[in-house]
């Protein structure tokens, strides 16, 4: 009798904790598909949410995916996340999907990005008078090539993500000519070879990226980028245009699969309130980047050494 | 008067009319260079949505086909990437004992080798399980495909067209309806590399079958076979060699679109490990993952060439051995040998690529500096802008004034005069011409200029069918609002093509004339062809920035090969009584060169240039990514927009500008061969 | 086993009945229309037809092939003789016309009774050999056999039968391009032989080869010929060729019959300049037999001399007999009966060249 009394308990408690459990883990058996992009940082990010996934018990998989092309497929649930969303360069088809709510904003990722226009350091010599960004237009001619002459040369972004610096140039009324690069790769290559000839160069290039210590980069000083600059014409040095100042600061976010809330409630919660920040991430990138070491034996390392900065999140999320 | 000068005449003659017309209006109509927004059809919209109602019509199917593929995939993944190394080593080594003795057997290890020592040893398994998969796919729907078209005559232009559309549209362009297509994952980098990799096998199955001697046909028939014991008996066998060439170039072509299929990612490949190391800009990792790919294509390539020969017996023995000597040294790995993914011997000699790269970047700069500055200044420009907008001050140290203007065109009307005097009217209007082309710069030529004098070069060289077709894809690409990054597209290219067409032709007359020469350039030309195009882009960028000047190089790289292969090939392949009756006759070297060999070699020359216009256009894609404004930006531009409809679009004009230049070249040339009887 | 050649009796092996292949678009329609308005005549449809582009090949022929005769057929290049057998053999479908196979209709045969003539019925030797480069020697002539079903070893067994025939024994593991083209053509009259077809299409099998081999072929196949009693149609360009193994010969002109007859009639009576030309330098006396210009009066004349003629004695032998005679003599057929009287004279202008 008593062991008949003892197991109703134990099924009765089963009852309430399943549910409950069920509630906050979800299909713990399938795995949570983390999208793997294309550079450095990303896979660093990503394997972090990975182990704080891991630990609260789930199975991850890591799919790398083309940043440009992924949104589909996650809109469709065959990837679940993706860590480190740029607004810089995000496709317009992730906003698309977004607002036909197939996609999933998770908030900001806490990354304070910053993009503006680089310089190697040895330029300040060469113009006297950077970081401002006046001085641009004094020595526009230094920055000139032939493709650009008479005015200087800026190599922008790739075409695909946006033409911001071409933009702001015409804004702040500076006489560069803005050459698109075709990729990430012509960006670090022209780092590359202007470094090693310390020949002058001007680009648009985004912190953090290892780039900007390896190559001792500046950013140029503009006039302070504010909402209202790009809202109101008046404002800003240019009387005349909106978006005569410095770039906003980027948005770095978290995007997933909607479905993920419903099926995985817990994880959801954890990549919601994953938060990472460049003095974190540029480390690390560093140690990949720079010294050549894979990334998850960084990851795992700094994990292990600082348990402190996502064990809470985990464990608020599961308890 | 008129109707007495010969054709060509008189469409140089219209030509240079409408020209001279257009260039006067110029400055008055502003339409007449740029096509108005309000007249640009909103086509590319319309693509868009009818690409999109097509995926969604044959969705179900084609995922249903990908879930499929899926499985035959993850299979070869996992047992190529599971198995221990020393196993797989040995068991493909063992391959290639049985298939082609020792010699096969030594250089499929080295090759093994390679790719373990390289660090990719993971990723290349993925390249390999990707590849084992869509090249057998790839073949057989180009065997079936030739088949059917040399069985169907009916059938046999509709295919034709079908498998030019599949080798000239770039594949960026219908990756993102294939991503919709069939969902995300390695499946859509398989099909890419499939649809890319099955012409050349139709293509070759089609010539060898029609190319079996008709009595041998009609033997089989007449000794009672029924007509599927025709074509399987006696047609595909003695059509075998033939096949084997297409089988062959699949392959390259399968291994060269695992790059691509990289782009869009799910896949831990060996693509991946490019992109990768491109983005980082880092040389010499990237040369060693494109090793990889090269490594395997030779393997590949050599293996398969040898399944159709009948093998010596190889002795069991060693095969047996082999494979032992594998499962013992794979017991052992757990123990002693380090895993595949620890291993990264070259990691220093990458290192060293890079610093040397750096190094030779510092040390020449002002060399390649000055290289690229000239080719810009006096080159690149003018031929884009034009004389009166490439002639300013900064550059030239003087300005375009019309009294230049006047000297200019006299010039030409001088020297022109001077050929019609002579006879050479046709030459004459061509020299007017192309003064006008170069003073206006080719982006920005008038389009019912391009529009007529493609359809003249079309009437002259094959008929009204051609012009037509040539008017008609322009106009298409005119109306679609395509047509500037479509002018940039035929600047960058024509200018490729002009280059390769003059160094890659002196390069194959010196390697034809100097068999030492040809001992260096042939495997350069190997290189070019077999290692990713990605890898190359780096140093390019390193000496010469982003730009042009590094576009059109990236892109001469490339094109430059078949020219020099094929000028090589028709000099040399001079029948030897030809040369002998020359010598007979007292030529002397030059004078075989020029009178014999060079007439004789003329198809096979233009051949080459034909592939060569086919490879620039081909190239435009992947210039982009060097930073371009043609249309292979816009095909990045679309993938980045998620456009379907833009990048169909665009990919559709690259393939008519290829299309267009290529049956242009090939009429000319068909006029040619008819004339030299061959 | 030797046998007297079986005379022509019987249903033909082979029937042909007005027949026409024309290549081009839209032949049958074409010819039809061509014909309606010519109202039938050959050389005007034909003519129309060229101009408009079409290319009549084989122009409303007729013959009969008796069972096991050898039917030669002669002509110029490109006169439409391997197009004639082709269209027999239904390897191309006949655009208009009948052709019967020992009474069957061949043109409206189904394909699967195509096959089983082909299988059974049928053998054929190509002009230039047919033979199949990834097969060895043995494989080319078991081929047709393997199409009947037979199992390998006997396919082999009958291989090798046939290749001695052709004395090609020990090459049979070769391939064809190994062989010298005498050899390939052996090996191609081997695979017709195979199945040992009633009836034999050979397209100048001896051609391509030099004198000594050629009458070697040419005695290797009357011995065949002879032994197997079948029923040839054999195409030459080579008159002394035609004339030593024909029964009748068939002369062809740009796609049409000039004339039939057996070699004696050919030589000494041809019906016009082109077929004159084709014998202008045939020895005819060694070829044409007394009993083409014998006659058969109603009354025998006085014949003093009797030289022994024989009605099928070659004339440059009877000519040998009564070298010194002036008056009539006479002529015995082979049942030992006068057959018919010959003036020593006539044999004597029957040799003189045709124009004079
Ligand atoms: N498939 C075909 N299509 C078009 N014309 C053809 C075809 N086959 C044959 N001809 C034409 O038919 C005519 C007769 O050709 P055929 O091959 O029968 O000549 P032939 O008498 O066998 O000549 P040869 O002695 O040279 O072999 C030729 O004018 C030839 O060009
Ligand atoms: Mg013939």
């Amino acid at each position: 009798m008593k062991t008949a009394k003892a197991t109703v308990l134990v099924a009765m408690a089963g009852l309430f904790a399943t549910p409950l459990a069920a509630a906050e883990l979800g299909a713990v058996d399938e795995p949570i598909k983390l999208a793997v992009n294309e550079w450095t940082g990303q896979h660093i990010t990503t394997l972090i949410a990975g182990h704080m996934l891991k630990e609260a018990g789930y199975k991850v998989e890591y799919i790398t995916a083309g940043y440009q092309n992924m949104w589909p497929a996650m809109a469709e649930g065959d990837l679940d996340a993706a860590v480190e969303v740029w607004e810089s360069n995000v496709p317009q088809g992730y906003y698309q999907l977004r607002d036909g709510g197939r996609l999933e904003d998770l908030g900001a990722l806490g990354l304070d990005a910053r993009e503006g226009f680089v310089y190697p350091a040895y330029m300040e010599e060469q113009c006297p008078g950077l970081p401002d960004w006046q001085a641009l237009a004094a020595c526009a001619a230094n920055f000139a090539t032939v493709e650009t002459l008479p005015q200087g040369r800026l190599v922008d972004y790739p075409g695909e993500w946006g033409t911001p610096g071409a933009d702001r140039m015409a804004a702040l009324n500076l006489p560069f000519k803005a050459i698109p690069a075709g990729s990430e790769g012509a960006l670090v290559a022209e780092f590359k070879a202007a470094q090693s000839q310390k020949t002058p160069l001007l680009a648009v290039f985004w912190q953090p990226h290892w780039a900007i210590t390896a190559f001792d980069l500046k950013f140029t000083k503009l006039p302070e980028g504010t909402e209202a600059c790009y809202a109101d014409a008046s404002a800003g040095p240019n009387p005349d245009v909106t978006g005569d100042c410095d770039f906003l600061p980027t948005r770095v976010f978290k995007a997933a699969w909607p479905g993920l809330k419903e099926k995985w409630p817990a994880a959801h919660e954890i990549l919601t309130n994953l938060q990472l920040s460049v003095e974190q991430q540029q480390p690390l990138m560093g140690a990949v980047d720079v010294d050549g070491r894979p990334a998850e034996q960084v990851v795992a390392e700094w994990v292990a050494a600082n348990e402190s900065a996502w064990r809470p999140i985990v464990d608020a999320a599961i308890r | 008067m008129f109707r007495s000068l010969s054709p060509a005449i008189r469409a140089a003659l219209l030509t240079l009319i409408v020209g001279m017309v257009c260039m006067l209006l110029a400055p008055y109509l502003g339409w007449l260079q740029k096509w108005p927004a309000s007249m640009t059809l909103p086509a590319t919209e319309w693509i868009g949505a009818a690409v999109t109602w097509l995926v969604e019509l044959i969705k179900p199917l084609a995922r249903w086909g990908a879930w499929l593929l899926s499985y035959p995939m993850g299979w070869a993944a996992f047992i190529l990437i599971e198995t221990p190394y020393p196993l797989v080593i040995a068991a493909i080594t063992a391959l290639g004992w049985h298939l082609g003795g020792p010699g096969m057997a030594l250089g499929v290890l080295a090759g093994l080798c390679f790719v373990l020592f390289s660090g990719y040893w993971v990723q290349g398994m993925t390249t390999l399980s990707l590849v084992m998969v869509s090249v057998p796919l790839a073949l057989f729907a180009g065997l079936v495909t030739g088949i059917v078209a040399y069985r169907m005559p009916a059938l046999r232009r509709p295919i034709q067209v079908m498998l030019d559309v599949m080798q000239t549209v770039p594949t960026f362009a219908y990756l993102t309806p294939l991503l919709l297509l069939l969902g995300f994952g390695p499946v859509v980098g398989l099909i890419a590399s499939a649809i890319y990799s099955a012409p050349p096998m139709a293509r070759n199955v089609l010539l060898g079958l029609q190319r079996v001697d008709p009595e041998i046909r009609d033997a089989a028939l007449m000794n009672g076979a029924n007509s599927w014991q025709q074509l399987i008996l006696v047609e595909l066998p003695a059509a075998s060699r033939q096949m084997l060439v297409g089988m062959n170039q699949s392959i390259m072509a399968a291994l060269s679109m695992v790059i691509i299929a990289a782009v869009i990612g799910g896949f831990d490949d060996i693509g991946w490990a490019v992109l990768l190391t491109m983005r980082k800009a880092d040389f010499g990792n990237s040369l060693i993952a494109g090793m990889v790919i090269v490594v395997f294509a030779i393997m590949i390539d050599r293996l398969s060439s040898r399944l159709a020969e009948p093998r010596g017996g190889h002795s069991r023995k060693v095969i047996w051995g082999l494979l032992g000597a594998g499962a013992v040294m794979a017991v052992l790995a757990a123990r002693w040998l380090p895993a595949a993914s620890e291993i990264d011997i070259f990691a220093p000699l990458a290192e060293r690529t890079n610093s040397a790269l750096g190094q030779f970047t510092a040390n020449h700069g002002a060399t390649l500096n000055a290289i690229r500055n000239n080719a810009m200044i006096y080159l690149l420009l003018p031929l884009r802008i034009g004389l009166d907008h490439a002639i300013v001050p900064v550059m030239w140290g003087f300005g375009w004034t019309s009294a230049m203007a006047l000297g200019y065109f006299g010039a030409a009307a001088a020297l022109a005069g001077w050929l019609a005097w002579r006879g050479q009217i046709l030459a004459a209007l061509m020299l007017l011409t192309a003064a006008g082309v170069v003073k206006l710069g080719i982006a920005h030529l008038p389009w019912p200029f391009v529009l007529f004098a493609a359809g003249a070069l079309g009437w002259v060289a094959s008929g009204w069918r051609l012009a037509l077709t040539a008017v008609t894809l322009l106009g298409l690409i005119l109306i679609m609002g395509l047509w500037e990054p479509a002018m940039l597209s035929v600047y960058l290219s024509g200018t490729a093509v002009l280059i390769c067409t003059v160094l890659g032709g002196a390069i194959g007359l010196l390697s034809a004339v100097s068999p030492a020469v040809w001992r260096v350039v042939r495997p350069v030309c190997d290189l070019l062809q077999t290692v990713p195009l990605f890898v190359f882009l780096i140093p390019v960028l390193m000496f010469f920035q982003i730009g042009e000047f590094s576009a059109l190089l990236a892109i001469c790289a490339y094109a430059i090969v078949p020219m020099i292969r094929y000028t090589h090939q028709g000099l040399s392949s001079t029948p030897e009584e030809l040369v002998e009756a020359a010598l007979a006759s007292g030529a002397n070297s030059w004078a075989i060169m020029t009178e014999v060999r060079a007439p004789y070699a003329a198809p096979t020359i233009l051949l080459g240039l034909n592939q060569t216009i086919l490879y620039a256009f081909s190239m435009l894609v992947i210039a982009a990514l060097i930073g371009t404004t043609d249309l292979g930006q816009q095909v990045y531009l679309a993938l980045g927009q998620g456009d379907v409809g833009l990048g169909v679009a665009a990919g559709a004009a690259m393939a008519m500008l290829a299309w267009v230049a290529d049956r242009l070249v090939q009429a000319f040339a068909e006029e040619k061969r008819a004339a030299l009887g061959l | 086993m030797i046998q007297d050649r079986p005379a022509p009796a019987g249903a033909p092996a082979i029937s042909c009945r007005g027949v026409w292949q024309v290549f081009g678009v839209n032949a049958r329609a074409s010819l039809d229309l061509a014909l309606g308005e010519t109202g039938g005549d050959t050389a005007a449809t034909a003519r129309l037809l060229r101009q408009r582009g079409l290319i009549p090949a084989v122009q409303d022929i007729t013959f009969d092939v008796a069972e096991g005769e050898v039917f030669v057929i002669m002509g110029l290049s490109g006169s439409g003789k391997s197009t004639l057998i082709r269209t027999i053999a239904r390897l191309i479908d006949g655009t208009a016309g009948e052709i019967r196979i020992a009474g069957e209709d061949i043109l409206t045969a189904d394909a699967r009774r195509l096959l089983a003539l082909r299988r059974d019925k049928l053998g054929m030797v190509f002009q230039h050999f047919g033979l199949f480069p990834h097969m060895t020697v043995a494989e080319n002539v078991a081929f047709p056999l393997k199409m009947q079903g037979m199992g390998p070893e006997q396919r082999r067994a009958r291989a090798l039968e046939v290749l001695e025939l052709v004395s090609l024994k020990g090459r049979e593991d070769s391939f064809p391009r190994q062989l010298s083209g005498g050899q390939q053509q052996r090996v191609g009259i081997a695979r017709s032989l195979a199945v040992n077809p009633d009836l034999w299409f050979l397209d100048e099998p001896f051609s391509a080869l030099d004198p000594l081999i050629r009458r070697q072929l040419q005695d290797e196949f009357l011995s065949i010929q002879a032994d197997l009693g079948k029923t040839s149609v054999f195409i030459t360009h080579d008159i002394s060729e035609a004339l030593k193994i024909a029964d009748r010969i068939a002369i062809m002109r740009d796609g049409v019959l000039v004339q039939i007859g057996t070699p004696d009639d050919i030589v000494l009576n041809p019906v016009n300049d082109y077929v004159r030309e084709f014998t202008r330098d045939v020895p005819k006396g060694r070829h044409a037999h007394v009993e083409t210009i014998m006659t058969l009066p109603a009354s025998l004349p006085r014949m003093p001399d009797d030289p022994g003629l024989r009605a099928n004695m070659t004339i440059d032998s009877a000519l040998a007999a009564c070298m010194s005679l002036y008056q009539p003599v006479p002529v015995w057929g082979a049942n030992g009966e006068i057959a018919g009287v010959v003036k020593p004279s006539d044999l004597a202008s029957a040799l003189t060249p045709d124009e004079l």
